[in-house]
């Protein structure tokens, strides 16, 4: 299960290396959706903290589904979707193998994003760091791990890219509510951020599980 | 007795309203080589898709071994090998890596790839990235993995087509070599080709076994 | 398919004529009126039952979508997509009555502290996402096996919602409501339970007359592909 997972997503990473399709869009996605949400919430005077919160976290998510829109991408160019169901491997390796991939786009974002996003938001305090990676992490394997189901279940659907993002924002707003409040939690308004970090590791590890038991069915006809 | 190596059972496949398999009842004995012929759309696609597990039977059974082709175990689907319309290969990757990929997943530690892309003339173009292939090389190179973990089930959709006159030597020599030593289902429009194998043919017209 | 067994309509329409008009005679007629809330309270008896109902559609949705994939019986995906559409009719009415609700008791018609609300609406969004996934496939073992999975994450997806929501409230909603007293009188729990059994009943109605619809239809399917000479 492992290594067939982890053939899968080198390949998916050595074409982003050589193609470069996905992570320069999601960079300029995330950059142009902060802006857009503090323009957009800047005449409101919301409470500063709290919305640059609210603005990284919204625009980590709508970055996520652009990504997700090319998960598959290239094993339906040239059929090679069917290589992979053809091969003796877990078919859940295919989905994780996919899923790390993405996890792996959207860790190097926000790499650079979440830096550009402290700077602008805040010169001097600002969260504290543990907590603040600590949710991205978890909600990032979270976000990889439903948003490469959802794409998977879309798979076959006429109006494939429409359908994508219906799907998983639904699925992602109890993990974007965690996220939040684990961010409130790290500027030291309330000292409980284990509560919501917790809750991420638990949605991570029930989606997880969901996807592991339908994964004969997810692929493939 | 052996089960047989593939059988179809009352299979139909059913896609939106159109039935591109009526009831198709087939068996294949093990190491037999048998060549599909049909008009296109006839239903020899699905018909390959069905045996591989790729499409799960509207109504009937597809069987390769003693198992649903749809959900056969690990094991079985190690010994098949198949071969569509599409190359299923990644196109941003080269040829050799394509086959790693191949070995990888299939677990082939001592593959020499060298030697495979030797054998379908491809050499030297191993390490170019396989978006530059053309239709005929494609094809080659899909040749060269559906034999590499030397399947003990091939099936084949139209191998030769775009491949150029030494291309269908090549076809033709490694479907001769397979002749007894594995089960193999060639959909093809070629009508010499069950007289150059000698091996038996099936018919397919309007997704109707004849 | 028809081995399953056909549902009955009898049982539920008649439950439901009888259970559904005593409901309202005794919020009406019965339980006293609430000391905070007075008359708007009463939408409660309508509301909570209508919700609860949905609950269990979705619920017998995801069984029977656990049921098809490990069957593959056609009948288990169109009992699941009954399952769902009725939940997703009744869930419709909850998200109606419950900014009536709000509007009566807190001068707003959505009120974004209401945790219940909050968890339904995101359920309604997600269960509305599983019809257009369903309608963006072609009818086949594809999308019934897609539809499907899709209505078993609803399994993980509603228990975390409102864990999410519990746990988001103290730092987001810092002011909660809390809809029910410290003690309800007995009239308030009985009229809630009947009212509960009423739309259940009304319920298992609603899906029996769709599933009963939707096999006819497949039926007719099935008796036209025959006369063309195509039955599979």
């Amino acid at each position: 299960m492992i290594r067939p997972a982890l053939a899968i997503a080198r390949v998916k990473l050595v074409l982003e290396l050589r193609r470069r399709e996905v992570l320069f869009a999601m960079l300029l996605f995330i950059a142009a959706t902060i802006v857009i949400v503090h323009f957009a919430l800047s005449g409101a005077g919301a409470g500063g903290e709290r919305a640059a919160a609210g603005m990284l976290w919204a625009a980590v998510v709508f970055t996520a589904v652009l990504g997700l829109l090319r998960t598959f991408a290239a094993e339906s160019e040239d059929g090679a979707l069917d290589a992979l169901l053809l091969a003796p491997i877990d078919r859940a390796a295919i989905w994780f193998g996919a899923a790390l991939a993405q996890l792996g786009f959207l860790i190097v974002v926000e790499v650079i994003a979440v830096p550009v996003w402290w700077l602008l938001f805040f010169q001097h305090g600002g969260p504290r760091i543990l907590p603040l990676v600590g949710a991205l992490v978890l909600a990032d394997v979270g976000i990889a791990l439903v948003g490469t189901l959802a794409a998977a279940l879309a798979l076959g659907a006429r109006t494939r890219d429409v359908l994508l993002p219906v799907l998983v924002l639904p699925l992602l707003i109890p993990l974007v509510l965690a996220g939040v409040t684990a961010t409130y939690g790290a500027f030291g308004e309330e000292s409980d951020v284990l509560r919501p970090l917790g809750f991420l590791a638990l949605y991570d590890l029930v989606f997880a599980a969901l996807a592991w038991g339908t994964s004969e069915h997810l692929l493939g006809d | 007795m052996d089960a047989p190596a593939v059988s179809l059972s009352a299979c139909s496949k059913r896609f939106g309203d159109r039935l591109a398999l009526r009831k198709a009842t087939l068996t294949v004995a093990p190491g037999e080589t048998i060549v599909l012929l049909g008009p296109n759309g006839a239903g020899k696609s699905t018909l390959l898709r069905l045996v591989a597990g790729l499409l799960r039977p509207t109504a009937g059974s597809a069987q390769i071994g003693n198992a649903e082709a749809c959900s056969a175990p690990r094991s079985l689907r190690a010994g098949l090998a198949y071969a569509g319309h599409r190359a299923q290969l990644y196109r941003g990757l080269t040829a050799r890596e394509n086959l790693g990929l191949h070995a990888r997943l299939h677990r082939l530690t001592d593959l020499d790839i060298d030697a495979a892309l030797d054998g379908v003339g491809l050499a030297d173009r191993a390490d170019e990235r396989i978006d530059g292939f053309s239709r005929g090389m494609l094809q080659r190179l899909a040749l060269a993995r559906a034999i590499a973990h030397a399947p003990g089930l091939l099936l084949l959709d139209e191998p030769a087509s775009g491949l150029d006159a030494a291309g269908r030597l090549l076809l033709d020599g490694v479907l001769m070599d397979g002749l007894g030593q594995r089960t193999q289902l060639i959909a093809s429009h070629d009508h010499e080709l069950p007289a150059r194998l000698g091996v038996r043919t099936v018919h397919l017209a309007g997704g109707r076994l004849a | 398919m028809r081995a399953l067994g056909r549902p009955s309509t009898t049982i539920p329409l008649l439950l439901s004529l009888i259970l559904i008009p005593l409901t309202l005679g005794m919020t009406f007629w019965w339980t006293p009126e609430d000391i905070d809330q007075g008359l708007s309270q009463k939408i409660f008896y309508l509301h909570v039952p209508i919700a609860l109902a949905s609950y269990a559609a979705f619920g017998y949705g995801a069984v029977c979508a656990a049921l098809y994939l490990w069957k593959r019986t056609d009948d288990w995906d169109l009992r699941s997509y009954v399952g769902v559409h009725s939940g997703t009719i009744f869930g419709t009415l909850v998200l109606l009555t419950g900014p009536i609700w709000a509007k009566a008791s807190w001068g707003v018609w959505w009120n974004w502290g209401d945790k219940q609300l909050n968890v339904f609406l995101i359920l309604f969004l997600y269960y509305c996402a599983y019809f257009m996934l369903r309608f963006s496939l072609d009818e086949g073992e594809r999308r019934r096996a897609a539809s499907a999975v899709f209505v078993l994450l609803g399994v993980g997806l509603i228990p975390l919602s409102f864990l999410a929501v519990r746990i988001a409230e103290t730092l987001i909603h810092p002011s909660v409501f809390t809809t029910t007293g410290a003690a309800m009188p007995s009239s308030f729990l009985l009229t809630f339970l009947v009212g509960l059994a009423g739309m259940l009943s009304l319920m298992a109605l609603l899906m029996a007359i769709e599933l009963r619809g939707k096999r006819a239809a497949l039926r007719v399917l099935e008796l036209q592909r025959r006369a063309r000479g195509e039955d599979a």
